[in-house]
């Protein structure tokens, strides 16, 4: 139904609604979210089947069409390690919501709510007196023998007595109605901010709906978690700082990560942005160490400390687990909290709801059985048909096995691994799981059903309680078979609504803007991490270094297509040659052409791009939309390892030096002028009068080679020695223009002027950090005498040129060594015993 | 801190002895660490049979800050920072500590092994027991093991009897050797090779021992290496050694030493214990810098 001109007139109104929709299958053993029966929309979801009745196909389609360039233009994204797409996979939106009643809203609140409360004082006890195990309302043997439970953790000062901050659950609906809770999120649970980013999408598809159906706003729930979490936090040391700390770019959710770190206004940071002395935890700041009150985490509970937790892990902090145990800072959650995603507790949840709240479960949870019971477990045997057997412990690790699917003889072994280690096994009922439509752009029916499940979640607020919040991340299956809802599995998402809402407010509005009052602006010079800089840097020097080395690579491929056949002797081959771009005994058109686009070899254009793509990954929540569009055309536009010939060559290394300028242009033209910026264009001008000190001297060594041409479009200033002097080029006018012309944006005169500006700025604030260095340059420079020393044999000139060179790397290591992360050669090691 | 009360009835009698313990790990790093963090289990902890009289651990260079805790299983483990560039780091402790005699109340250690299970699962235990019988991230549960262990637990053994056997066979039949293993091999490997140091026998004995669901822990410590004229000195002595408790209802827990297939006795040094040795590791750290290093480790065992 794609091509709307070779429908009928009017096809969205078809007279049979179940035809015309789908979405709904006869018969079905399912729970279907929208229709009671075929052609019965349930009263949420009325709006919507009119609005879907009436509305063209082509209309329909407008509208998805929008939703995916919000999506793209927004960089939503959802990594999956093995994805061919790898770092950018786009989010998948369905744009039609799941509709929530406001009564179905009210128990499943009251229902999270609850198991939050549960779960906090399950958590302060197992990390506490653990009454618990005592008592044996948990086995011991569920909780000691789980490597979730983390002994470090044991006695920690919770500040606020509060233990779990941050809570989701995944929920799912049987035949008859009812919700399940399949699985619990403790540890760093995922999924608000992009439930978030679902709302602003599909609020905008349908206003008219959002508006007039009252559906709640997300604001507040945001609103409040930050108030709450700045609430609880211990003080002192400066103003309260909070931080997101992300395992960095390559995880899946990382998206996530810097959309909820941008729209609480906390910092995004990386593991070694932190440092522990003193009992806190400090970020590691350009102008020095700050203290962090508040972190979320999203890193798993293992890879936090690499001291007393994981050794291998190279994401985390070392000792932060003492700041945890001292109350010190306040991590949502804490480490440790992964034990109660163990989905073995589920079983005992009943009877602790009662021991510890007095109230009976509102929430039920899947039916599980836990095979460390051994009574359990031989239950579990003899109904395996029926269950689903999993991991109990996140160090055993193994996609669910269907009892149903299996044969008797790999149900033997089944039983025979779980007998072995049976405290690693829970077996859970199969639930057939409800369904929802989703629209459809390629069947003929506007509606496909799917499999959906429901992640909601919870936060505590600044009264200690828990908030819900009113919506939620609906997840769908890709197939209509498949059985397990898994973004990873490939699968896609939806904006869930809760009915109820104050139908007055205009949505849009009130998501945006109404939850940040003046005091909750970010300041302007917020410090800039050690990383970040050290990332700008680098990504500055990358960009300049790429761009030299595309023009270098050009200026020789036309020499080459100039003076066939080329003299080997020629100075811009020994300047490929310098630059590791020619190898020697290698026929010299193919050697050049393979360092355009040949990865493997390390200095090549094509090496030099694709370091220059992770630098841009490890920033790119400090890229605007525009600039991450440019960079990601870099790379779509990559000729990586393909064989092109010279004419392709040339084109292509225009258009890379074209995107290079660009990208400096957006540099210039739209980051924010903080330290980072700063960091940024001192890299590009140290790499650009790296990159010319060594040209020079390349150039001066070939004195007597016939034509200087090369040199001034290597340098880019062929047009503005054109314009200055009618004559074929010769030494002393382009000596002048390229070293001394103050004017000249390429001259070395210029770059080292501007470099010493932005040190000056830094100095400023800083202390010295290597001005006096490049002083000692621009003296040289200055000192030059143009009538003797513009000419290859001054050695003055050559003296000056080899002083500018080394005082590149005097402050490149100058910087290193004063702002950035220390080198990351962290490691773990013991002693061992004899 | 209290020496003054002999906490094991059998040999009340028998006046404690005094040793001086010192050892000393020595780091030495290619390049200079810049900010080092680490964490140490080298401070000795009172049991049932000893006292700790004088302790004190030396670092240099000297430590930036630290802070001394209990950690889950009531070892002193101490944490400190290092924020002067170094090359070396030497960490010396020199404790002063009173061993009492003991020994398994004969009688009580010859119930049948199977007084050691866990019979009711719905009757709760101890929670140090509880944990203690069951597999840890170093200590697997293997088939192997199992195997291994099932000819010396034949039904209503007398406990001491079954461990003894265990521990003296292991002596017998692994051929100690510092270069068959690494702080790594895991307990299938050991098996497999029958070679292997004090932690590799310790962790194979453990695995044994929990595949039974007896609840079995993993001591470090020092051994005696200034033994007697004419006595054999013991092996595992030049550093820190490891062994294996094990623990039956109305006697606690009980010593074995499968390195050198004997009871641990007086001659035994507690430092720390845990599930396995990742618990106790005695001296770990995250450092900037460092390059490559060699590491040293000397202990001296000396009766006063």
């Amino acid at each position: 139904m794609l091509d709307s001109s070779t429908e009928s007139p009017n096809p969205a109104l078809n007279p049979s609604p179940d035809e015309s929709l789908g979405g709904i299958e006869a018969g079905s053993e399912r729970y279907n979210e929208m229709y009671e029966a075929a052609g019965r929309p349930r009263a949420q979801w009325e709006a919507f089947d009119t609005l879907l009745r009436n509305t063209k196909r082509r209309e329909l389609n407008r509208r998805l069409t929008s939703a995916r360039r919000q999506i793209r233009d927004s960089g939503v994204t959802y990594n999956v390690y093995t994805d061919p797409e790898g770092q950018d996979r786009q989010w998948e939106l369905d744009v039609l919501p799941l509709v929530l009643s406001q009564d179905e809203w009210r128990y499943l609140e009251s229902g999270l709510g609850q198991r939050a409360r549960l779960f906090n004082l399950i958590l302060a006890d197992l990390y506490g007196n653990q009454d618990l195990l005592l008592r044996g309302l948990i086995p011991a043997a569920l909780v000691l023998g789980n490597s979730s439970f983390l002994r470090n953790a044991h006695g920690m000062l919770a500040p606020g007595s509060l233990f779990l901050h941050l809570y989701a659950a995944d929920l799912t609906r049987s035949p008859d109605g009812q919700w399940w809770v399949i699985a619990d999120r403790t540890q760093a649970p995922s999924g608000a901010g992009y439930a978030l980013e679902n709302r602003l999408i599909v609020s905008q598809v349908f206003p008219e709906l959002f508006r007039s159906m009252g559906v709640q706003h997300l604001a507040d729930y945001f609103t409040s978690m930050r108030n709450a979490l700045l609430a609880h936090a211990p003080k002192g040391d400066g103003p309260q700082l909070a931080v997101v700390l992300t395992p960095g770019p390559f995880n899946e959710t990382y998206f996530e990560h810097a959309f909820l770190a941008r729209y609480l206004g906390f910092r995004l940071v990386e593991g070694n942005d932190l440092t522990v002395h003193d009992g806190k935890v400090w970020l590691k700041t350009v102008e020095g160490p700050l203290r962090v009150h508040v972190i979320i985490r999203r890193q798993d509970d293992t890879f936090c400390d690499p001291l007393e937790l994981r050794v291998d892990s190279t994401l985390g902090t070392a000792s932060l687990m003492q700041c945890v145990r001292q109350g010190s800072v306040l991590m949502a959650n804490p480490p440790g909290s992964g034990i109660l995603e163990a989905g073995a507790l589920m079983g005992y949840l009943p009877r602790l709801c009662e021991y510890l709240l007095g109230e009976k479960l509102i929430l039920p949870s899947i039916a599980t059985w836990w095979c460390g019971e051994p009574a359990a477990m031989e239950d579990a045997f003899t109904r395996y048909k029926q269950l689903v057997f999993k991991p109990a412990d996140p160090s055993h690790r193994f996609f669910p096995i269907f009892g149903n699917a299996l044969s008797g003889a790999r149900f033997a072994q089944l039983q025979q691994d779980i007998r072995r280690r049976p405290e690693r096994y829970l077996a859970q009922e199969m639930v057939q799981v409800s369904q929802a439509p989703v629209l459809s752009t390629r069947t003929r029916q506007k509606l496909r059903p799917r499999n959906i499940g429901l992640r909601m979640h919870a936060c505590v607020t600044p009264s200690g309680d828990y908030m819900v919040m009113p919506g939620g991340l609906t997840r769908v299956t890709a197939n209509a078979k498949s059985r397990v809802v898994s973004m990873q599995r490939g699968g896609s998402s939806k904006d869930t609504w809760v009915l109820g809402g104050d139908e007055r407010e205009d949505a849009q509005m009130s998501l945006l803007s109404s939850s940040f009052s003046p005091r909750d602006l970010v300041p302007f010079n917020a410090a800039v991490t050690s990383r970040v800089a050290e990332n700008e840097f680098w990504f500055g020097r990358t960009c300049e270094r790429c761009e030299s080395i595309a023009r270098l690579l050009r200026v020789a491929l036309t020499t080459i297509l100039r003076e066939a056949p080329v003299d080997p002797q020629h100075p811009v081959l020994d300047m490929a040659r310098a630059w590791s771009l020619l190898d020697a005994g290698h026929e010299i058109e193919a050697a050049l052409l393979a360092s355009c686009t040949q990865e493997e070899l390390p200095f090549s254009l094509a090496a030099n791009l694709r370091y220059l793509n992770q630098q841009a990954f490890q920033l790119r929540d400090r890229f605007s939309a525009d600039h991450w569009r440019v960079l990601n055309q870099i790379q779509h536009n990559q000729q990586y390892n393909k064989t092109l010939n010279i004419d392709q060559a040339l084109a292509w290394l225009d258009s890379i030096i074209v995107y290079m300028t660009t990208l400096s242009g957006f540099a210039l033209d739209s980051m924010t002028r903080d330290s980072g910026f700063r960091f940024l264009s001192i890299g590009r001008r140290l790499e650009r009068l790296s990159f010319m000190t060594r040209v020079f001297s390349v150039a001066l060594d070939a004195e007597h080679y016939p034509g200087l041409t090369w040199l001034l479009e290597l340098c880019d200033s062929i047009i503005t020695y054109r314009g200055r002097y009618m004559s074929q080029p010769q030494w002393l006018p382009v000596l002048d223009l390229l070293i001394r012309d103050e004017a000249n944006p390429r001259s070395l005169l210029f770059q080292a002027r501007g470099l010493h500006d932005y040190l000056d700025k830094m100095e400023n604030k800083h202390g010295p950090c290597g001005r006096q260095i490049l002083r000692e340059g621009l003296r040289k420079i200055a000192a030059l005498d143009t009538a003797t020393d513009f000419t290859p044999d001054s050695a003055r000139l050559r003296e000056t040129l080899a002083l500018l060179h080394n005082l590149c790397y005097q402050l490149n290591d100058q910087l290193t060594s004063q702002f950035f992360t220390h080198p990351r050669t962290q490691s773990a090691w013991s002693s061992p015993w004899l | 801190m209290s020496s003054s009360r002999a906490m094991n009835s059998s040999s009340a009698a028998a006046e404690p002895i005094h040793y001086q313990v010192t050892h000393e790990t020595l780091y030495e790093y290619s390049s200079s660490v810049t900010h080092g963090q680490h964490l140490a289990h080298l401070s000795p902890r009172d049991t049932p049979h000893q006292t700790v009289l004088e302790h004190e651990l030396l670092c240099e260079p000297a430590p930036a800050e630290s802070t001394s805790i209990l950690d889950y299983f009531g070892n002193h483990s101490l944490s400190f920072l290092i924020t002067a560039p170094h090359e070396r780091l030497t960490v010396t402790a020199h404790s002063r500590i009173a061993v009492h005699h003991h020994a398994p109340d004969a009688l009580l250690a010859a119930q049948p092994w199977e007084s050691a299970l866990h019979a009711d699962p719905y009757q709760t235990e101890a929670l140090d027991v509880a944990e203690m019988r069951l597999p840890s991230a170093h200590v697997d549960c293997l088939p192997l093991s199992q195997k291994y262990a099932s000819r010396f637990f034949t039904p209503g053994r007398p406990w001491l009897e079954a461990l003894l056997d265990l521990t003296q066979t292991i002596r017998r039949e692994f051929t100690y050797d510092p270069r068959a293993t690494t702080i790594s091999t895991p307990v299938e490997d050991v098996i497999h090779n029958k070679r292997g140091v004090c932690q590799d026998f310790a962790h194979l004995m453990l695995s044994c021992l929990r595949t039974l669901q007896l609840p079995a822990r993993y001591v470090s410590g020092y051994i005696l290496n200034e033994p007697p004229p004419g006595t054999e000195k013991l092996l595992g002595s030049d550093a820190s050694h490891a062994w294996v408790e094990s623990w039956l209802p109305q006697v606690g827990w009980v010593g074995f030493d499968p390195t050198n297939g004997k009871l641990a006795n007086h001659e035994f040094i507690t430092l720390a214990w845990g599930r396995d040795y990742m618990d106790v590791t005695p001296l770990r750290g995250v450092v900037l810098g460092g390059g490559s290093h060699t590491l040293r480790v000397r202990v001296s065992v000396a009766r006063e």
